[in-house]
């Protein structure tokens, strides 16, 4: 969990009043003082906006079946012409944020919705708004003057981000380069963003090592730990005091979700004293992880046959660090709601997507 | 229904932005409406989408389109709060006063978008015709800017020979990787499936098939940022062969100096195919003394050739060809690192990660091909 809840003065966190140039909508992070920041990944920004919601009192859980189908709606437009990128719920009010894409193309049209926990759906204003805009650049090519062709190709697509102790943690993958970077952006944006490269480290005979881009992640244990999902399925622990002292991070592989299946969302919640984290997949039912078999979980660094063995139940691997599976079909995104809740994107056979709140205890 | 009218809903223009106008009320139904608060009035009129509204003519559960309705003149106003969708049928809803009656349905919609298909996917990269099994990404070269949402649909993977469709090659494009003008989509393959010791390459083998021959093919119906498909699908054939696992060497490179005084441009031939996003900036020109060279690079047959034509004339003496430590083969090795790597090899270590340089001179002598020493 992180402890977002402190009011801090928006004028000390550098946002000025204005109309952010939203080009698209993707990813969601909540910072201090309600600050939402949200990943443009057509114009390579991360915007952070007061999204102004000062509601106070006990948040509610949210409730909305054929979310879809509300927002096509609201927007004005069909079924098909709105993608939900991204969920998340405002540290104090309980309210949920959604970035959502309406159409495609030149017709293509940003929008934050708010969703209250009466159900009613509203959006958040992006003209003279307060915020502040960080752009996604990659000085490496920038500045580089021996550059030939100087075509700017190279893009950075945010996967995944969450703040930190005045740090916005972006996970980016390239569409180029198949690197993993974890950016750490200093808010207010007014300092330089730094970066580690990545590896997840594999000592024994004939393994891999690599490089992939992290899809998501989550920061836990009082955020001294991110556990992060890759794209080609391992989950990986890493250590937040490492990014300090070390230019290039090893990561310690904790578990393998299996084959053809990729990791989407990841959200922390503590019960009853423990702290757990939920893992929702592409193709695998959703994952429940105790934080403290993580902890004493080493690192894989064997290829995991365990599978061959049983390639019918992919998703009960030998090795790794124990999961739970729970029963709660076609999860997209995930967020914790007011800390007694997980609040779940799913979506049903007929392609519908309901938002529900599950309290942590039933989990 | 209130008797003895008939509501026209037409598209119009209130204050320069596009609305909805409602006109054929009754007088008195109007000037009723106009006493209405916003509150109020959003209980009599609502406009849905069509798709949205129950057949029973009963009220939709869901939300109605946001904006707002003015009484003005003789007609009902409707301004949304995002514009309307091209194609897409909307429904105003209109309740009496008492709420008793249920809701009249009134429908009228938007007209689709003029337009041709224009659009073109130009080439998929790689265009070597060979390409080893560990293949890491595919690019594909659009004549206009995309829309979003198409990727996973559009593009397949198939054996020639069978026809087969090769499932769980790419990577689901969530997101999906485009360049800032939305012309060129990267696909990745399952990395997965490509490291040796990971589950799904062990449960699965890689996504392609040594000694098959297969067909990436661009489905027309892809749709351009206009909304419209492609004039034409495209596809490529590619056989695949063994795995390249090896570090990029390049002091392997066969380098063709040019004559000094000629702009000729210099060729370096590679030993496999190159990275096609990534040799556009990656390779660069030094003098002797480290000025960088300015030139034109243009990227040759199969991504196998480089070439590179000074702006000035070259003149005898030294020259450097300065590779980035991120440049990429095609499964993704670069001069520092072998992408999947065993670590039983002392040879596949990582190396440092800066750039590498390969010497040549120029000499007034004709063009003469020669091996670089290292």
């Amino acid at each position: 969990m992180v402890d977002l809840g402190t009011a801090t003065s928006l004028a000390n966190l550098g946002l000025v009043v204005g109309t952010p140039a939203f080009k698209s909508v993707g990813p969601l992070a909540f910072g201090p003082g309600g600050v939402l920041f949200a990943a443009d990944n057509v114009s390579a920004s991360i915007f952070a906006i007061d999204v102004g919601d000062t509601a106070d009192g006990e948040p509610q859980d949210v409730n909305l079946e054929n979310f879809d189908a509300s927002l096509a709606s609201y927007l004005g437009c069909s079924r098909e012409d709105v993608t939900i990128r991204d969920i998340v719920a405002h540290p104090t009010s309980g309210n949920v944020y959604c970035s959502v894409m309406r159409a495609s193309g030149d017709a293509a049209t940003p929008v934050i919705i708010r969703v209250s926990g009466d159900g009613s759906i509203g959006d958040v204003a992006l003209d003279d708004v307060a915020f502040s805009q960080y752009d996604i650049t990659d000085a490496a090519d920038a500045d580089d003057p021996r550059l030939v062709t100087r075509m700017q190709l190279r893009t950075v697509t945010v996967t995944d981000m969450s703040y930190v102790d005045g740090l916005l943690l972006v996970a980016g993958t390239s569409n180029e380069e198949f690197t993993s970077t974890l950016r750490r952006i200093p808010f207010p944006f007014n300092g330089e963003a730094k970066s580690n490269s990545l590896e997840i480290f594999h000592v024994s005979h004939g393994v891999y090592e690599t490089a992939a881009p992290i899809r998501a992640f989550v920061p836990y244990q009082g955020n001294t730990s991110i556990l992060a999902s890759y794209t080609c399925t391992p989950v990986v622990q890493f250590t937040l005091a490492d990014f300090d002292t070390e230019k290039h991070v090893m990561g310690k592989t904790v578990a393998e979700l299996g084959s053809h299946n990729h990791p989407i969302d990841l959200i922390s919640y503590e019960h009853d004293g423990g702290e757990y984290l939920l893992v929702c997949n592409d193709r695998h039912p959703l994952f429940k992880v105790a934080c403290k078999d993580i902890d004493v979980q080493g690192p894989l660094t064997e290829p995991d046959d365990s599978m061959d063995a049983s390639p019918a139940d992919p998703v009960t691997p030998g090795v790794g660090v124990p999961r739970e599976l729970l029963p709660h079909p076609g999860v997209k995104r995930m967020a914790n709601l007011n800390g007694n809740g997980v609040l779940m994107l799913q979506q049903d056979e007929d392609g519908r997507s309901h938002l529900r709140t599950y309290a942590t205890a039933t989990l | 229904m209130t008797p003895g009218r008939h509501l026209q809903l037409e598209w119009a223009q209130y204050q320069g932005r596009d609305c909805l106008k409602i006109s054929g009320w009754i007088e008195a139904e109007l000037r009723e409406l106009e006493k209405q608060d916003a509150g109020a009035l959003s209980r009599r009129l609502a406009l849905y989408p069509s798709e949205a509204v129950p057949q029973d003519e009963g009220w939709p559960v869901v939300p109605p389109v946001a904006g707002r309705f003015l009484i003005e003149g003789e007609a009902a106003w409707f301004v949304p709060r995002f514009p309307f969708v091209d194609g897409v049928s909307y429904s105003l809803l209109v309740r009496s006063a008492s709420e008793a009656d249920g809701a009249e349905a009134w429908d009228i919609r938007r007209p689709s978008s003029e337009g041709s298909a224009t659009t073109e996917a130009l080439v998929i990269y790689p265009t070597a015709a060979e390409l080893p099994v560990n293949l890491l990404r595919v690019y594909v070269h659009f004549s206009a800017p995309m829309s979003e949402g198409w990727a996973a649909r559009a593009i397949t993977v198939s054996r020639a020979d069978t026809g087969e469709t090769l499932d769980d090659v790419f990577l689901p494009p969530e997101p999906e990787l485009w360049d800032a003008e939305r012309k060129r989509l990267t696909m990745l393959l399952d990395p997965g499936r490509i490291k040796r010791g990971l589950v799904p390459n062990l449960e699965f083998g890689y996504p392609l098939v040594e000694g098959t021959t297969v067909r990436i093919t661009i489905d027309p119906a892809f749709r351009d940022a206009t909304g419209q498909p492609l004039r034409a699908g495209a596809e490529r054939s590619y056989s695949i062969g063994p795995a390249l696992r090896s570090r990029l060497d390049p002091h392997s490179w066969r380098l063709t100096a040019p004559a000094a005084g000629s702009r000729e441009p210099l060729l370096v031939e590679f030993d496999r195919p190159l990275d096609h996003g990534l040799l556009q900036h990656c390779l660069s020109l030094q003098d002797g003394d480290g000025r960088t060279i300015e030139g034109a690079g243009e990227i040759g047959k199969g991504e196998r050739i480089w070439g590179f034509a000074p702006d000035i004339p070259w003149t005898t003496g030294e020259y450097r060809l300065v590779v980035k430590p991120r440049l990429e083969d095609v499964a993704g090795n670069t001069p520092v690192r072998v992408f999947d790597r065993d670590v039983t090899k002392a040879e596949d270590a990582p190396g440092e990660w800066e750039a590498v340089t390969v010497n040549f001179s120029c000499t007034r002598a004709s063009q003469r091909r020669f091996q670089l020493d290292h």
